[in-house]
Protein backbone atom coordinates (compact mmCIF):
# COMPACT_ATOMS: atom_id res chain seq x y z
CA UNK A 1 0.00 0.00 0.00
CA UNK A 2 1.30 3.40 -0.98
CA UNK A 3 -0.10 6.46 0.77
CA UNK A 4 0.66 10.02 -0.31
CA UNK A 5 -0.51 12.92 1.81
CA UNK A 6 -0.31 16.52 0.64
CA UNK A 7 2.71 15.57 -1.44
CA UNK A 8 4.29 18.63 -3.05
CA UNK A 9 7.46 19.11 -5.09
CA UNK A 10 8.76 22.44 -6.24
CA UNK A 11 11.74 23.06 -8.51
CA UNK A 12 12.45 26.76 -8.10
CA UNK A 13 9.24 28.56 -9.12
CA UNK A 14 7.87 25.56 -10.90
CA UNK A 15 5.48 23.24 -9.07
CA UNK A 16 5.89 19.72 -10.41
CA UNK A 17 3.58 18.05 -7.90
CA UNK A 18 1.00 20.14 -6.11
CA UNK A 19 -0.57 18.92 -2.87
CA UNK A 20 -1.29 15.41 -4.10
CA UNK A 21 -3.10 12.92 -1.87
CA UNK A 22 -3.88 9.36 -2.92
CA UNK A 23 -3.72 5.74 -1.85
CA UNK A 24 -2.59 2.80 -3.95
CA UNK A 25 -4.24 -0.41 -2.76
CA UNK A 26 -2.75 -3.91 -2.82
CA UNK A 27 -4.18 -6.58 -5.09
CA UNK A 28 -4.91 -4.13 -7.88
CA UNK A 29 -3.14 -2.51 -10.76
CA UNK A 30 -3.37 1.22 -10.22
CA UNK A 31 -2.70 3.36 -13.25
CA UNK A 32 -1.04 6.72 -12.99
CA UNK A 33 -2.33 8.54 -16.01
CA UNK A 34 -1.51 11.97 -17.30
CA UNK A 35 0.12 13.90 -20.10
CA UNK A 36 3.87 14.42 -20.13
CA UNK A 37 4.90 16.88 -17.44
CA UNK A 38 1.90 16.07 -15.25
CA UNK A 39 4.12 15.03 -12.33
CA UNK A 40 3.87 11.23 -12.61
CA UNK A 41 7.60 10.51 -12.61
CA UNK A 42 8.36 13.08 -9.92
CA UNK A 43 5.75 11.51 -7.67
CA UNK A 44 7.20 8.06 -8.28
CA UNK A 45 10.72 9.31 -7.56
CA UNK A 46 9.50 10.74 -4.26
CA UNK A 47 7.96 7.37 -3.32
CA UNK A 48 11.40 5.71 -3.40
CA UNK A 49 13.21 8.70 -1.92
CA UNK A 50 15.14 9.83 -4.99
CA UNK A 51 13.52 13.26 -4.78
CA UNK A 52 12.77 14.87 -1.48
CA UNK A 53 9.24 16.28 -1.14
CA UNK A 54 9.04 20.04 -0.61
CA UNK A 55 6.16 19.29 1.72
CA UNK A 56 3.84 16.44 2.52
CA UNK A 57 4.87 12.82 2.71
CA UNK A 58 4.52 9.48 1.06
CA UNK A 59 4.82 6.09 2.74
CA UNK A 60 5.01 2.51 1.57
CA UNK A 61 3.38 -0.02 3.89
CA UNK A 62 3.23 2.63 6.58
CA UNK A 63 6.84 3.77 6.43
CA UNK A 64 8.86 6.28 4.50
CA UNK A 65 10.89 4.28 1.95
CA UNK A 66 14.29 4.94 3.45
CA UNK A 67 13.13 3.83 6.91
CA UNK A 68 12.64 0.27 5.69
CA UNK A 69 15.37 -2.16 6.74
CA UNK A 70 15.21 -3.97 3.39
CA UNK A 71 14.05 -1.40 0.81
CA UNK A 72 14.52 -3.63 -2.25
CA UNK A 73 12.45 -6.38 -0.66
CA UNK A 74 9.74 -3.83 0.11
CA UNK A 75 9.50 -1.92 -3.16
CA UNK A 76 10.68 -2.76 -6.66
CA UNK A 77 10.89 0.20 -8.97
CA UNK A 78 11.47 0.69 -12.66
CA UNK A 79 11.79 4.45 -12.92
CA UNK A 80 14.10 4.86 -15.83
CA UNK A 81 15.28 2.08 -18.11
CA UNK A 82 18.54 3.97 -18.51
CA UNK A 83 19.42 4.03 -14.81
CA UNK A 84 22.12 1.45 -15.43
CA UNK A 85 25.87 1.74 -15.94
CA UNK A 86 26.40 1.19 -19.65
CA UNK A 87 29.77 -0.51 -19.21
CA UNK A 88 28.46 -3.35 -17.09
CA UNK A 89 26.73 -6.56 -18.15
CA UNK A 90 23.09 -7.13 -17.26
CA UNK A 91 24.07 -10.04 -15.02
CA UNK A 92 26.66 -8.02 -13.10
CA UNK A 93 24.28 -5.08 -12.77
CA UNK A 94 21.66 -7.28 -11.16
CA UNK A 95 24.27 -9.08 -9.07
CA UNK A 96 25.56 -5.74 -7.71
CA UNK A 97 22.03 -4.49 -7.00
CA UNK A 98 21.07 -7.74 -5.27
CA UNK A 99 24.29 -7.96 -3.27
CA UNK A 100 23.22 -4.95 -1.20
CA UNK A 101 20.42 -7.08 0.26
CA UNK A 102 22.21 -10.42 0.27
CA UNK A 103 20.40 -11.53 -2.89
CA UNK A 104 22.61 -13.99 -4.76
CA UNK A 105 23.29 -15.23 -8.27
CA UNK A 106 20.50 -17.82 -8.16
CA UNK A 107 17.79 -15.16 -7.81
CA UNK A 108 19.56 -13.02 -10.42
CA UNK A 109 19.33 -15.90 -12.91
CA UNK A 110 15.67 -16.34 -11.98
CA UNK A 111 14.72 -12.75 -12.80
CA UNK A 112 16.82 -12.87 -15.97
CA UNK A 113 14.83 -15.92 -17.09
CA UNK A 114 11.57 -14.30 -16.00
CA UNK A 115 12.24 -11.27 -18.19
CA UNK A 116 13.59 -13.22 -21.14
CA UNK A 117 17.09 -11.74 -21.03
CA UNK A 118 19.09 -15.02 -20.98
CA UNK A 119 20.68 -14.49 -24.37
CA UNK A 120 21.99 -10.99 -23.56
CA UNK A 121 22.69 -11.37 -19.83
CA UNK A 122 26.46 -11.26 -20.29
CA UNK A 123 26.47 -8.43 -22.82
CA UNK A 124 27.23 -4.86 -21.86
CA UNK A 125 24.11 -2.81 -21.18
CA UNK A 126 25.36 0.02 -23.40
CA UNK A 127 24.38 -1.99 -26.47
CA UNK A 128 20.85 -2.71 -25.29
CA UNK A 129 17.78 -1.52 -27.16
CA UNK A 130 15.22 0.49 -25.20
CA UNK A 131 13.05 -2.62 -24.99
CA UNK A 132 15.85 -4.72 -23.51
CA UNK A 133 16.61 -1.88 -21.09
CA UNK A 134 12.98 -1.95 -19.95
CA UNK A 135 13.15 -5.69 -19.39
CA UNK A 136 16.35 -5.27 -17.39
CA UNK A 137 14.72 -2.52 -15.33
CA UNK A 138 11.77 -4.82 -14.64
CA UNK A 139 14.19 -7.63 -13.70
CA UNK A 140 15.87 -5.29 -11.20
CA UNK A 141 12.49 -4.33 -9.74
CA UNK A 142 11.60 -8.00 -9.23
CA UNK A 143 14.96 -8.91 -7.59
CA UNK A 144 13.80 -8.57 -4.00
CA UNK A 145 10.41 -10.23 -4.64
CA UNK A 146 8.79 -7.06 -3.26
CA UNK A 147 5.16 -6.64 -2.24
CA UNK A 148 5.00 -3.23 -3.92
CA UNK A 149 5.98 -2.50 -7.50
CA UNK A 150 6.32 0.81 -9.27
CA UNK A 151 6.73 0.95 -13.03
CA UNK A 152 7.18 4.26 -14.84
CA UNK A 153 6.10 3.89 -18.46
CA UNK A 154 7.17 0.24 -18.64
CA UNK A 155 5.90 -0.39 -22.15
CA UNK A 156 7.93 2.40 -23.74
CA UNK A 157 10.06 0.95 -26.48
CA UNK A 158 8.57 -2.53 -26.28
CA UNK A 159 7.27 -4.39 -29.32
CA UNK A 160 3.63 -5.59 -29.29
CA UNK A 161 4.66 -8.95 -27.88
CA UNK A 162 6.61 -7.19 -25.13
CA UNK A 163 3.67 -4.91 -24.36
CA UNK A 164 1.43 -7.95 -23.93
CA UNK A 165 4.04 -9.57 -21.71
CA UNK A 166 4.22 -6.51 -19.42
CA UNK A 167 0.45 -6.40 -19.23
CA UNK A 168 0.24 -10.05 -18.19
CA UNK A 169 3.10 -9.61 -15.75
CA UNK A 170 1.57 -6.66 -13.90
CA UNK A 171 -1.86 -8.29 -13.84
CA UNK A 172 -0.24 -11.43 -12.45
CA UNK A 173 1.66 -9.47 -9.79
CA UNK A 174 -1.54 -7.76 -8.66
CA UNK A 175 -3.38 -11.09 -8.64
CA UNK A 176 -0.76 -12.35 -6.17
CA UNK A 177 -1.88 -9.59 -3.82
CA UNK A 178 0.89 -7.12 -4.57
CA UNK A 179 0.49 -3.38 -4.84
CA UNK A 180 1.20 -2.29 -8.40
CA UNK A 181 1.51 1.31 -9.53
CA UNK A 182 1.97 1.80 -13.24
CA UNK A 183 2.29 5.06 -15.12
CA UNK A 184 1.46 5.79 -18.70
CA UNK A 185 0.37 8.63 -20.89
CA UNK A 186 -1.49 6.14 -23.07
CA UNK A 187 -5.13 5.76 -22.11
CA UNK A 188 -5.57 2.69 -24.27
CA UNK A 189 -2.81 0.92 -22.35
CA UNK A 190 -4.39 1.81 -19.02
CA UNK A 191 -7.84 0.68 -20.12
CA UNK A 192 -6.47 -2.79 -20.74
CA UNK A 193 -4.18 -3.06 -17.73
CA UNK A 194 -5.42 -1.03 -14.78
CA UNK A 195 -8.21 -1.66 -12.29
CA UNK A 196 -8.03 1.77 -10.79
CA UNK A 197 -6.88 5.02 -12.27
CA UNK A 198 -5.41 8.16 -10.80
CA UNK A 199 -5.34 10.95 -13.36
CA UNK A 200 -2.71 13.64 -12.88
CA UNK A 201 -2.63 16.96 -14.68
CA UNK A 202 -0.26 19.82 -13.92
CA UNK A 203 0.80 18.16 -10.71
CA UNK A 204 -2.72 17.73 -9.34
CA UNK A 205 -4.97 14.72 -8.95
CA UNK A 206 -7.83 15.26 -11.42
CA UNK A 207 -9.56 11.94 -10.85
CA UNK A 208 -9.10 8.90 -8.65
CA UNK A 209 -11.56 6.13 -9.39
CA UNK A 210 -12.04 2.58 -10.66
CA UNK A 211 -11.68 2.35 -14.42
CA UNK A 212 -15.36 1.58 -15.04
CA UNK A 213 -16.59 4.33 -12.80
CA UNK A 214 -14.32 6.83 -14.45
CA UNK A 215 -15.60 5.94 -17.88
CA UNK A 216 -19.21 6.18 -16.72
CA UNK A 217 -18.83 9.40 -14.80
CA UNK A 218 -16.76 11.38 -17.21
CA UNK A 219 -18.16 10.41 -20.53
CA UNK A 220 -21.51 11.05 -22.10
CA UNK A 221 -23.78 8.05 -22.45
CA UNK A 222 -25.23 8.37 -25.87
CA UNK A 223 -27.83 6.12 -27.44
CA UNK A 224 -27.90 5.76 -31.19
CA UNK A 225 -31.38 5.38 -32.63
CA UNK A 226 -32.09 4.48 -36.25
CA UNK A 227 -35.67 4.90 -37.37
CA UNK A 228 -37.48 6.02 -40.55
CA UNK A 229 -39.71 8.13 -38.25
CA UNK A 230 -36.98 10.35 -36.81
CA UNK A 231 -39.11 13.51 -36.57
CA UNK A 232 -42.11 11.79 -34.98
CA UNK A 233 -39.82 9.92 -32.62
CA UNK A 234 -38.00 13.00 -31.36
CA UNK A 235 -41.29 14.81 -30.72
CA UNK A 236 -42.23 12.14 -28.16
CA UNK A 237 -39.80 13.55 -25.58
CA UNK A 238 -39.53 16.69 -23.52
CA UNK A 239 -36.61 19.13 -23.31
CA UNK A 240 -34.64 16.93 -20.90
CA UNK A 241 -33.75 14.64 -23.75
CA UNK A 242 -31.60 16.03 -26.54
CA UNK A 243 -31.38 14.76 -30.12
CA UNK A 244 -28.65 15.15 -32.66
CA UNK A 245 -29.56 14.34 -36.24
CA UNK A 246 -26.64 12.38 -37.67
CA UNK A 247 -28.42 11.24 -40.85
CA UNK A 248 -31.98 11.30 -42.19
CA UNK A 249 -32.82 8.15 -40.27
CA UNK A 250 -30.17 8.30 -37.52
CA UNK A 251 -30.31 10.15 -34.21
CA UNK A 252 -27.90 10.41 -31.28
CA UNK A 253 -29.82 10.74 -28.07
CA UNK A 254 -28.62 12.00 -24.73
CA UNK A 255 -30.61 12.04 -21.51
CA UNK A 256 -32.59 8.83 -21.80
CA UNK A 257 -31.78 5.13 -21.40
CA UNK A 258 -32.25 2.64 -24.28
CA UNK A 259 -35.15 1.10 -22.32
CA UNK A 260 -36.97 4.43 -22.01
CA UNK A 261 -36.45 5.14 -25.70
CA UNK A 262 -37.60 1.67 -26.83
CA UNK A 263 -40.69 1.73 -24.60
CA UNK A 264 -41.72 5.16 -25.87
CA UNK A 265 -41.32 4.06 -29.49
CA UNK A 266 -43.45 0.93 -28.86
CA UNK A 267 -46.25 2.95 -27.21
CA UNK A 268 -46.31 5.34 -30.20
CA UNK A 269 -46.18 2.45 -32.68
CA UNK A 270 -42.96 3.70 -34.32
CA UNK A 271 -40.59 1.11 -35.75
CA UNK A 272 -36.95 1.28 -34.61
CA UNK A 273 -34.24 -0.25 -36.79
CA UNK A 274 -31.45 0.24 -34.30
CA UNK A 275 -31.13 1.07 -30.63
CA UNK A 276 -27.49 1.09 -29.48
CA UNK A 277 -25.98 2.45 -26.28
CA UNK A 278 -22.61 4.00 -27.10
CA UNK A 279 -20.28 3.69 -24.13
CA UNK A 280 -17.80 6.51 -23.89
CA UNK A 281 -14.22 5.33 -24.14
CA UNK A 282 -11.63 5.87 -21.44
CA UNK A 283 -9.71 7.89 -23.95
CA UNK A 284 -12.61 10.26 -24.28
CA UNK A 285 -12.92 10.51 -20.52
CA UNK A 286 -9.22 11.20 -20.19
CA UNK A 287 -9.15 13.91 -22.82
CA UNK A 288 -12.15 15.52 -21.19
CA UNK A 289 -10.40 15.54 -17.83
CA UNK A 290 -7.03 16.78 -18.96
CA UNK A 291 -8.34 19.09 -21.62
CA UNK A 292 -7.54 22.23 -19.67
CA UNK A 293 -4.49 20.76 -18.06
CA UNK A 294 -2.21 19.79 -20.88
CA UNK A 295 0.84 21.86 -20.19
CA UNK A 296 2.23 22.06 -23.67
CA UNK A 297 -0.57 22.28 -26.15
CA UNK A 298 0.16 21.79 -29.78
CA UNK A 299 -1.25 25.19 -30.46
CA UNK A 300 0.90 26.74 -27.79
CA UNK A 301 4.04 25.27 -29.25
CA UNK A 302 3.13 26.35 -32.76
CA UNK A 303 2.46 29.86 -31.50
CA UNK A 304 5.77 29.84 -29.70
CA UNK A 305 7.66 28.79 -32.79
CA UNK A 306 5.88 31.42 -34.82
CA UNK A 307 6.70 34.06 -32.26
CA UNK A 308 10.35 33.01 -32.26
CA UNK A 309 10.37 33.48 -36.01
CA UNK A 310 11.60 29.97 -36.70
CA UNK A 311 9.06 29.45 -39.49
CA UNK B 1 5.68 -16.48 -6.09
CA UNK B 2 2.47 -17.00 -4.23
CA UNK B 3 0.56 -14.63 -2.00
CA UNK B 4 1.79 -16.68 0.94
CA UNK B 5 5.42 -15.89 0.15
CA UNK B 6 4.63 -12.23 0.66
CA UNK B 7 3.75 -12.70 4.30
CA UNK B 8 7.34 -13.57 5.18
CA UNK B 9 8.78 -10.62 7.07
CA UNK B 10 11.47 -8.84 5.04
CA UNK B 11 13.91 -8.97 7.95
CA UNK B 12 13.90 -12.78 7.80
CA UNK B 13 15.14 -12.68 4.23
CA UNK B 14 18.13 -10.44 4.69
CA UNK B 15 18.02 -6.68 4.66
CA UNK B 16 20.32 -3.90 3.64
CA UNK B 17 23.66 -4.52 5.37
CA UNK B 18 27.09 -2.95 5.34
CA UNK B 19 28.65 -6.22 4.11
CA UNK B 20 26.11 -6.30 1.29
CA UNK B 21 26.95 -2.74 0.28
CA UNK B 22 30.67 -3.54 0.28
CA UNK B 23 30.08 -6.64 -1.83
CA UNK B 24 27.91 -4.65 -4.22
CA UNK B 25 30.55 -1.95 -4.67
CA UNK B 26 33.22 -4.61 -5.21
CA UNK B 27 31.10 -6.21 -7.95
CA UNK B 28 30.56 -2.77 -9.50
CA UNK B 29 34.26 -1.91 -9.43
CA UNK B 30 35.46 -5.16 -10.98
CA UNK B 31 32.70 -5.49 -13.58
CA UNK B 32 33.53 -2.36 -15.55
CA UNK B 33 36.33 -2.81 -18.04
CA UNK B 34 37.71 0.71 -17.65
CA UNK B 35 38.57 0.01 -13.99
CA UNK B 36 40.77 -2.93 -14.98
CA UNK B 37 42.45 -0.86 -17.68
CA UNK B 38 43.02 2.11 -15.43
CA UNK B 39 44.66 -0.06 -12.77
CA UNK B 40 46.77 -1.87 -15.36
CA UNK B 41 47.99 1.43 -16.79
CA UNK B 42 48.66 2.70 -13.26
CA UNK B 43 50.83 -0.30 -12.42
CA UNK B 44 52.75 -0.36 -15.70
CA UNK B 45 53.24 3.41 -15.71
CA UNK B 46 54.22 3.55 -12.06
CA UNK B 47 56.78 0.77 -12.19
CA UNK B 48 57.98 1.98 -15.60
CA UNK B 49 58.75 5.47 -14.33
CA UNK B 50 60.64 4.05 -11.35
CA UNK B 51 62.61 1.79 -13.69
CA UNK B 52 63.65 4.79 -15.81
CA UNK B 53 64.76 6.61 -12.71
CA UNK B 54 66.59 3.53 -11.52
CA UNK B 55 68.50 3.49 -14.80
CA UNK B 56 69.54 7.11 -14.62
CA UNK B 57 70.20 7.79 -10.94
CA UNK B 58 73.82 7.87 -9.86
CA UNK B 59 74.76 7.02 -6.28
CA UNK B 60 78.51 7.61 -6.49
CA UNK B 61 80.14 8.89 -3.34
CA UNK B 62 77.03 8.80 -1.19
CA UNK B 63 76.68 7.39 2.29
CA UNK B 64 74.85 4.06 2.67
CA UNK B 65 71.83 5.83 4.22
CA UNK B 66 71.62 8.28 1.33
CA UNK B 67 71.97 5.44 -1.18
CA UNK B 68 68.93 3.82 0.43
CA UNK B 69 67.13 7.16 0.31
CA UNK B 70 67.74 7.46 -3.41
CA UNK B 71 66.64 3.91 -4.16
CA UNK B 72 63.42 4.54 -2.25
CA UNK B 73 63.04 7.86 -4.06
CA UNK B 74 63.34 6.08 -7.40
CA UNK B 75 60.94 3.40 -6.23
CA UNK B 76 58.28 5.91 -5.16
CA UNK B 77 58.72 8.29 -8.09
CA UNK B 78 56.23 6.15 -10.00
CA UNK B 79 53.58 7.35 -7.58
CA UNK B 80 53.64 10.76 -9.30
CA UNK B 81 52.28 9.09 -12.41
CA UNK B 82 50.11 6.62 -10.54
CA UNK B 83 48.35 9.33 -8.54
CA UNK B 84 47.26 10.90 -11.81
CA UNK B 85 45.44 7.82 -13.11
CA UNK B 86 44.14 6.88 -9.65
CA UNK B 87 42.67 10.33 -9.11
CA UNK B 88 40.97 10.21 -12.51
CA UNK B 89 39.60 6.76 -11.70
CA UNK B 90 38.43 7.99 -8.30
CA UNK B 91 36.37 10.73 -9.95
CA UNK B 92 35.01 8.38 -12.63
CA UNK B 93 33.93 5.74 -10.12
CA UNK B 94 31.22 8.13 -8.93
CA UNK B 95 30.73 10.49 -11.91
CA UNK B 96 30.17 7.44 -14.12
CA UNK B 97 27.15 6.63 -11.98
CA UNK B 98 25.78 10.11 -12.56
CA UNK B 99 26.44 10.20 -16.30
CA UNK B 100 24.84 6.79 -16.89
CA UNK B 101 21.98 7.26 -14.43
CA UNK B 102 23.20 4.28 -12.39
CA UNK B 103 23.21 6.50 -9.30
CA UNK B 104 19.40 6.24 -9.21
CA UNK B 105 19.61 2.44 -9.03
CA UNK B 106 22.33 2.68 -6.38
CA UNK B 107 20.36 5.11 -4.21
CA UNK B 108 17.13 3.14 -4.59
CA UNK B 109 18.94 0.09 -3.22
CA UNK B 110 20.57 2.14 -0.45
CA UNK B 111 18.24 5.05 0.32
CA UNK B 112 20.35 6.09 3.31
CA UNK B 113 22.78 7.40 0.82
CA UNK B 114 25.94 8.08 2.79
CA UNK B 115 26.28 4.34 3.52
CA UNK B 116 26.49 3.62 -0.20
CA UNK B 117 29.17 6.30 -0.59
CA UNK B 118 31.16 5.03 2.38
CA UNK B 119 31.03 1.47 1.01
CA UNK B 120 32.20 2.74 -2.37
CA UNK B 121 35.05 4.69 -0.75
CA UNK B 122 36.10 1.72 1.40
CA UNK B 123 36.21 -0.72 -1.52
CA UNK B 124 38.00 1.74 -3.77
CA UNK B 125 40.51 2.55 -1.01
CA UNK B 126 41.22 -1.14 -0.32
CA UNK B 127 41.68 -2.09 -3.98
CA UNK B 128 43.81 0.97 -4.66
CA UNK B 129 45.93 0.24 -1.60
CA UNK B 130 46.69 -3.24 -2.95
CA UNK B 131 47.48 -1.77 -6.36
CA UNK B 132 49.68 0.77 -4.58
CA UNK B 133 51.60 -2.02 -2.80
CA UNK B 134 52.16 -3.76 -6.15
CA UNK B 135 53.52 -0.50 -7.55
CA UNK B 136 55.76 0.53 -4.65
CA UNK B 137 57.20 -2.92 -3.94
CA UNK B 138 57.42 -3.76 -7.66
CA UNK B 139 59.16 -0.43 -8.29
CA UNK B 140 61.49 -0.97 -5.37
CA UNK B 141 62.71 -4.33 -6.65
CA UNK B 142 63.10 -3.03 -10.20
CA UNK B 143 64.86 0.20 -9.13
CA UNK B 144 67.02 -1.53 -6.51
CA UNK B 145 68.26 -4.19 -8.91
CA UNK B 146 68.97 -1.63 -11.66
CA UNK B 147 70.85 0.63 -9.25
CA UNK B 148 72.70 -2.30 -7.72
CA UNK B 149 74.51 -2.71 -11.05
CA UNK B 150 76.07 0.69 -10.33
CA UNK B 151 76.95 -0.16 -6.80
CA UNK B 152 73.96 1.09 -4.84
CA UNK B 153 73.41 -0.97 -1.76
CA UNK B 154 69.96 -1.20 -0.34
CA UNK B 155 67.70 -3.81 1.17
CA UNK B 156 64.12 -3.97 2.35
CA UNK B 157 65.47 -4.32 5.86
CA UNK B 158 67.10 -0.87 5.83
CA UNK B 159 65.50 1.59 8.24
CA UNK B 160 62.39 3.25 6.86
CA UNK B 161 62.20 1.32 3.58
CA UNK B 162 59.16 -0.84 4.31
CA UNK B 163 57.43 2.06 6.02
CA UNK B 164 58.02 4.28 2.95
CA UNK B 165 56.75 1.65 0.51
CA UNK B 166 53.62 0.92 2.55
CA UNK B 167 53.18 4.67 3.14
CA UNK B 168 53.35 5.24 -0.63
CA UNK B 169 50.59 2.69 -1.22
CA UNK B 170 48.48 4.28 1.50
CA UNK B 171 49.11 7.72 -0.03
CA UNK B 172 47.88 6.47 -3.41
CA UNK B 173 44.79 4.97 -1.85
CA UNK B 174 43.92 8.16 0.06
CA UNK B 175 44.46 10.32 -3.03
CA UNK B 176 41.94 8.03 -4.75
CA UNK B 177 39.37 8.53 -1.98
CA UNK B 178 40.00 12.29 -1.98
CA UNK B 179 39.22 12.31 -5.71
CA UNK B 180 36.12 10.20 -5.12
CA UNK B 181 34.96 12.84 -2.64
CA UNK B 182 35.58 15.62 -5.17
CA UNK B 183 33.75 13.61 -7.84
CA UNK B 184 30.76 13.26 -5.50
CA UNK B 185 30.68 17.00 -4.89
CA UNK B 186 31.02 17.93 -8.57
CA UNK B 187 29.03 14.97 -10.07
CA UNK B 188 30.56 15.38 -13.52
CA UNK B 189 33.57 13.57 -14.93
CA UNK B 190 35.12 16.54 -16.70
CA UNK B 191 34.55 18.95 -13.82
CA UNK B 192 35.69 16.46 -11.22
CA UNK B 193 38.89 15.58 -13.07
CA UNK B 194 39.67 19.25 -13.63
CA UNK B 195 39.15 20.05 -9.95
CA UNK B 196 41.19 17.06 -8.81
CA UNK B 197 44.11 17.63 -11.16
CA UNK B 198 43.97 21.29 -10.21
CA UNK B 199 44.32 20.48 -6.53
CA UNK B 200 46.91 17.74 -6.89
CA UNK B 201 49.11 18.99 -9.73
CA UNK B 202 48.45 22.67 -10.39
CA UNK B 203 47.99 24.08 -6.90
CA UNK B 204 51.53 23.10 -5.76
CA UNK B 205 53.01 24.93 -8.77
CA UNK B 206 50.82 28.00 -8.40
CA UNK B 207 51.55 28.43 -4.70
CA UNK B 208 55.26 27.86 -5.29
CA UNK B 209 55.23 30.72 -7.81
CA UNK B 210 53.63 33.22 -5.44
CA UNK B 211 56.52 34.99 -3.67
CA UNK B 212 54.94 35.27 -0.25
CA UNK B 213 55.39 33.54 3.07
CA UNK B 214 51.71 32.55 3.32
CA UNK B 215 51.80 30.93 -0.12
CA UNK B 216 54.70 28.76 0.99
CA UNK B 217 52.74 27.83 4.11
CA UNK B 218 49.70 26.84 2.05
CA UNK B 219 51.88 24.82 -0.30
CA UNK B 220 53.25 22.84 2.63
CA UNK B 221 49.77 21.60 3.53
CA UNK B 222 48.49 20.66 0.07
CA UNK B 223 47.55 16.96 -0.29
CA UNK B 224 50.54 16.00 -2.41
CA UNK B 225 52.94 17.84 -0.09
CA UNK B 226 51.69 16.28 3.15
CA UNK B 227 51.33 12.94 1.37
CA UNK B 228 54.95 13.11 0.23
CA UNK B 229 56.06 12.80 3.84
CA UNK B 230 54.45 9.36 3.90
CA UNK B 231 56.86 7.81 1.42
CA UNK B 232 60.01 9.92 1.30
CA UNK B 233 63.15 9.30 3.35
CA UNK B 234 64.89 12.69 3.69
CA UNK B 235 68.48 12.84 2.44
CA UNK B 236 71.34 13.55 4.88
CA UNK B 237 69.08 12.52 7.74
CA UNK B 238 67.24 15.84 7.16
CA UNK B 239 63.90 16.46 8.80
CA UNK B 240 60.59 17.23 7.16
CA UNK B 241 57.09 16.42 8.24
CA UNK B 242 57.18 12.93 9.70
CA UNK B 243 55.15 10.19 7.95
CA UNK B 244 52.46 9.97 10.65
CA UNK B 245 51.91 13.75 10.55
CA UNK B 246 51.68 13.55 6.77
CA UNK B 247 49.11 10.77 7.02
CA UNK B 248 47.03 12.74 9.51
CA UNK B 249 47.01 15.88 7.36
CA UNK B 250 46.06 13.85 4.28
CA UNK B 251 43.27 12.20 6.26
CA UNK B 252 41.92 15.68 7.05
CA UNK B 253 41.79 16.44 3.31
CA UNK B 254 40.03 13.14 2.63
CA UNK B 255 37.54 13.67 5.46
CA UNK B 256 36.66 17.16 4.24
CA UNK B 257 36.16 16.05 0.61
CA UNK B 258 34.28 12.85 1.38
CA UNK B 259 32.27 14.46 4.18
CA UNK B 260 31.17 17.33 1.93
CA UNK B 261 30.35 14.83 -0.81
CA UNK B 262 28.27 12.72 1.59
CA UNK B 263 26.42 15.75 2.94
CA UNK B 264 25.57 16.95 -0.58
CA UNK B 265 24.62 13.44 -1.73
CA UNK B 266 22.19 13.08 1.17
CA UNK B 267 20.62 16.48 0.60
CA UNK B 268 20.32 16.63 -3.16
CA UNK B 269 17.66 15.09 -5.40
CA UNK B 270 19.06 12.26 -7.47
Amino acid sequence: MIEATGLTKRYGDKIAVNDVTFTVQPGKVTGFLGPNGAGKSTTMRMIVGLDRPTSGSVTVNGRVYKEHSAPLREVGALLDAKAIHTGRSAFNHLLAMGATHGIGAARVREVIALTGLESVANKRVGGFSLGMGQRLGIAAALLGDPATLIFDEPVNGLDPEGVRWVRQLVRGLAAEGRTVLLSSHLMSEMAQTADHIIVLGRGKVLADAPVDEMVNASSRTVVRVRTPFADEFSSLFGSSVSFTRVAADLLEVEGATPAQLGDAAARAGLALHELTPVVGSLEEAYLRLTDDDVEYRTGGLAALIEKAGVV
Amino acid sequence: MTAASLTVAPADRGGLRATGLLRSEWIKLRSVRSTIWAYAVTIVGGIGLSAMLGLSTSVEGLTAADQTSLVVQAATMGLLLAQLSVSILGVLVISGEYSTGMIRSTLTAAPRRYSALLAKAAVFAAVTFVVGLIITFGSYFVAASLMATRGAESSLGDPGVISALVGGALFLSLIGVLSLGIGTIVRSGAGGIAATIGLLMLAPIVFALIPAEWAADVARYLPTAVGGAMYQIPLDGGTGMDPVQGLLFLLVWVAVALGSGAALLTRRDA
